[in-house]
């Protein structure tokens, strides 16, 4: 099987993912564990810019139990929300290293709510401001 | 009109008889009792009036989300058999089984727009109608018609339902009735319950400062709340652009950007935990150590 072949039977697969799936948006927090934050170094491969919630897509390492691989870290809002908060869909970029700050999901998967990031070597910080009604994560 | 019905063999299957027998009777409905009701042209006074209306112009960003006390006189006043079934809600919300009765992307209609919405709103003042943009899970758009005209008998359900309103001083006060019986009446974004029919919702828009705005709605539910239910929301203006609404579509956030085999940019639609959580593509099954993270 050509890689060409092997991605679209993946994009096919994952294209099926829906009918079983139905479409959730603006949820709740309660499959994020606040009571067993993580922290570890991670590679951006992507800010996912779209409402309701923006996603912050990266690489790491074994982490803990955690095989190596891809990350979905939420956003609790969206981009226009996040706009207000200095945001913007360049805040990161493909590769840059950060320290992220996370609440796990409680079932294991590799994915969280994401809390805090801090540049590594720079040492710039990416938090969630105050908005009205907007609780940053706990 | 027999010019109109050649070539013969266009009439072959009896739906496009029935099709030609419509088009038929159509124009002589045109002319009757039904003919269209226009809205007329604005004019260069209508305009010139608008001038000296409250000024609604520029971005209105929500305070904070109101919160009901259980019990308190702020909270809906649910009908008994209705309680019973809001407090089963609100238990399973505190044990973090929320409701989640914004999840399906679908409009979230009156009263949310005005309780629950965490994102800034626009009021567009025209000749004869005030149109509300806003987001809540994606854009939002409701029209308030200040042009005279009355609810229709029988309006088609929606979730914003249809909206009238006139200005007196300071305020809009808008009349809104024809909900789909669906729409919630919500204590926050995980508890709800839906107005099940016969819902009409008052409302006050009131400019309270230069820059500061309040919303009071009254929201009759005759099926479900044993007494209207009055709530409210601030509003502070912004002109800075970084509070212009944007583009927000509710179902873009279940895709990723990426590329086909032959190099085009695609939509591939993204794997969610049951409770709407993004993950990644090879996530999309929980672990077998499933129950606690590792």
């Amino acid at each position: 099987m050509t890689s060409a072949i092997r991605r679209a039977a993946v994009l096919a697969a994952l294209a099926l993912a829906p009918l079983a799936i139905p479409a959730q948006a603006h949820h709740s927090f309660a499959m994020f564990d606040p009571a067993k934050p993580m922290k570890f170094e991670a590679t951006v491969q992507s800010l996912q810019w779209t409402a309701p919630h923006a996603v912050l897509w990266v690489e790491a390492g074994k982490v803990g139990g955690y095989d190596a691989g891809l990350w979905s870290l939420e956003l609790p809002t969206s981009p226009a929300n996040l706009a207000k908060m200095g945001w913007s869909r360049n805040s990161v970029k493909a590769g840059d290293k950060l320290i992220v700050e996370i609440n796990p999901m409680r079932d294991g998967r590799r994915a969280g709510q994401f809390k805090r990031a801090t540049f590594v070597g720079s040492g710039q910080v990416l938090s969630i401001g105050a908005i009205p009604g907007v609780q940053p994560p706990k | 009109m027999h010019s109109r019905l050649k070539p013969i063999h266009r009439f072959a299957h009896p739906s496009r008889w029935l099709i030609a027998a419509m088009g038929l009777l159509l124009p002589v409905a045109a002319q009757g009792a039904d003919a269209p009701v226009l809205n007329p042209a604005p004019t260069r006074a209508q305009w010139a009036a608008i001038a000296d209306q409250p000024d609604l112009s520029g971005v209105w960003a929500p305070g904070p989300l109101d919160k009901y006390v259980p019990g308190g006189p702020e909270a809906p006043q649910w009908l008994p058999d209705v309680a019973k079934q809001v407090d089963h809600l609100k238990q399973l919300d505190a044990e973090g089984r929320p409701q989640n009765i914004y999840v399906n992307c679908l409009p979230e209609g009156l009263p949310s727009s005005v309780t629950q919405n965490l994102n800034s709103v626009e009021f567009l003042v025209t000749p004869g109608r005030v149109t509300v943009l806003s987001e809540f899970d994606g854009n939002r758009l409701r029209r308030i018609w200040i042009d005279g005209r009355p609810h229709p008998a029988d309006p088609d359900p929606t979730f914003s339902g249809h909206s009238i309103g006139h200005w007196e001083g300071q305020s809009l006060v808008v009349d809104t009735v024809g909900f789909l019986p669906e729409v919630f009446i919500p204590l926050s974004q995980g508890v709800g319950f839906p107005n099940n029919g016969g819902m009409h919702v008052e409302e006050r828009i009131t400019l309270t400062g230069p820059d500061t705005l309040r919303q009071d709605i009254v929201v009759h539910a005759p099926k479900v709340l044993a007494a209207p239910w009055h709530a409210s929301r601030t509003y502070t203006r912004h002109r800075e652009r970084n509070y212009d609404l944007a583009e927000a579509s509710c179902r873009q956030g279940d895709f990723i950007e990426s590329t086909d085999a032959q190099g085009n940019a695609v939509f591939v639609p993204l794997p969610k935990d049951a409770g709407g959580a993004t993950l990644p593509p090879d996530q999309a099954v929980t672990p077998a150590s499933t129950g606690t993270h590792p």
